[in-house]
């Protein structure tokens, strides 16, 4: 046999080796990409995608649209770090949201709480995620707000509790949101499986569930195959006023700015 | 730093366990400069074949954690489906999800940010109490479980009378 052929033994276990492959792909990608990147033009995404009519022509869409663009890791955790950066800067800049949302997120500990959740690392996420909202609180500049949630642990942090949040509100509304998984699972076992853990993708349950929990409307852009020269947009909650913009590429969320 | 928010979660842990000892089980750490390796003991839980047992064993904590799960391998000699011959507790809550290397149903409750050394020790006393030979780590123990479960009882019991010669 050739050197180096695929030698695949079916009674042997490979699971070793997948995830230290899946390793090895998170690492390349968390030194190539940046949790938040700096502010980018739609001209800088087009480098992407130099050979692709239809995704230019949606770029030239969004650049009619919005003003520029920040990049977020794709790492699973897209949706939720694009999120909280896209809101928290928006209350940096303009704080008349403020209160309503530190009322939420301070409330919010109890209620996963009551809900089952274990105090003892609910406590320590929720800790971490209220410094953050008080740095912002303080008006801190935007060059420390980009430092602050950049720093990997303080921001996965934020990230793990955003997701609890969600999982809270999809079990608090069980009896809607069963109709809206897969799999003949409860709700309780899709959010052990797909909303807790860290690197699982967010999907329209999630959105759905997030800005329901915090009351913060997000359109999302979608920037997809089909050969129509825009972007098709949904509105979370449905013909709400958003306050929120992403950019959805297939299976991945980037921030945009109107 | 991922790093400092994990050794925090865990300096905060170990103060708790201290504070407030859990029935069943008492920690600390194997060397008093690393956060990250714990030393564990677990009393054998009551009415079961593991009764009377001490039995010690080491938690490594990756850097990533609690994003990641820790490590778990007992110290002393132990018999059971789901510690493997090297001492390594295999129970689905260590696995993130998508790690199925012992096969677990899709069901099985998997590791999560939330859980702590205490939801993890508490799961393993009762993994203890309640082998799951669907997924053996130990495919002999499981075996001997099954099909001869006096002889499992009784190498279970001399184990038990060694951990007791061991403290």
């Amino acid at each position: 046999m050739a050197e180096g052929a695929l030698n695949y033994d079916p009674s042997k276990n490979y699971d070793d080796q997948t995830c230290a492959q899946q390793r090895d792909i998170e690492k390349a990608i968390a030194d190539e990409q940046p949790l938040v990147s700096d502010i980018l033009s739609f001209d800088e995404l087009k480098t992407e995608y130099q050979d692709d009519e239809i995704f230019k022509l949606k770029i030239d869409d969004l650049k009619g649209r919005y003003k520029h663009m920040r990049k977020t890791r794709g790492d699973g955790n897209c949706f939720f770090r694009a999120f909280g950066f896209a809101y928290l800067e928006q209350l940096l800049n303009n704080n008349t949201d403020f209160p309503r949302f530190k009322e939420i997120a301070s409330k919010s500990k109890d209620e996963l709480v009551a809900l089952g959740f274990p105090q003892f690392t609910i406590e320590d996420f929720h800790e971490t995620f209220m410094e953050v909202i008080e740095k912002v609180e303080k008006k801190c500049t935007n060059e420390e707000f980009y430092q602050l949630y950049t720093d990997q642990g303080i921001s996965d942090y934020f990230v793990v509790y955003l997701r609890l949040i969600v999982s809270g509100h999809l079990q608090k509304e069980e009896d809607f949101f069963i109709h809206f998984v897969e799999g003949g699972r409860t709700v309780k076992e899709f959010c052990n499986q797909e909303v807790e853990p860290m690197h699982k993708e967010s999907d329209h349950i999630h959105i759905t569930a997030l800005t329901a929990a915090l009351g913060v409307n997000i359109r999302v852009e979608y920037m997809d195959r089909g050969d129509t020269p825009k972007c098709n947009q949904h509105d979370f909650p449905d013909g709400s006023r958003p306050s929120v913009y992403l950019l959805y590429r297939p299976s991945h969320y980037d921030i945009l700015y109107p | 730093m991922a790093h400092d928010q994990s050794s925090l979660l865990l300096r905060k842990q170990l103060r708790d366990l201290n504070k407030n000892p859990v029935e069943g089980f008492s920690a600390g750490l194997i060397d008093d400069d690393d956060i990250f390796k714990w030393e564990v003991v677990i009393i054998g839980p009551g009415d079961t074949i593991f009764e009377g047992g001490v039995f010690k064993a080491h938690l490594t904590f990756p850097k990533e954690y609690p994003h990641r799960p820790p490590k778990m391998k007992f110290v002393t000699e132990m018999w059971h489906p789901n510690i493997g011959p090297d001492g390594s507790v295999c129970i689905s809550i260590l696995h993130e999800p998508g790690d199925d290397k012992y096969g677990y149903e899709q069901a099985s409750e998997r590791w999560l940010p939330v859980h702590t050394v205490e939801t993890i020790l508490l799961s393993v006393i009762s993994m203890l109490a309640d082998p799951n030979d669907e997924s053996p780590a130990n495919v002999d123990a499981a075996k001997m479980w099954r099909e001869q479960p006096d002889d499992f009882k009784k190498k279970v019991g001399r184990l038990v009378r060694k951990s007791q010669d061991e403290l």
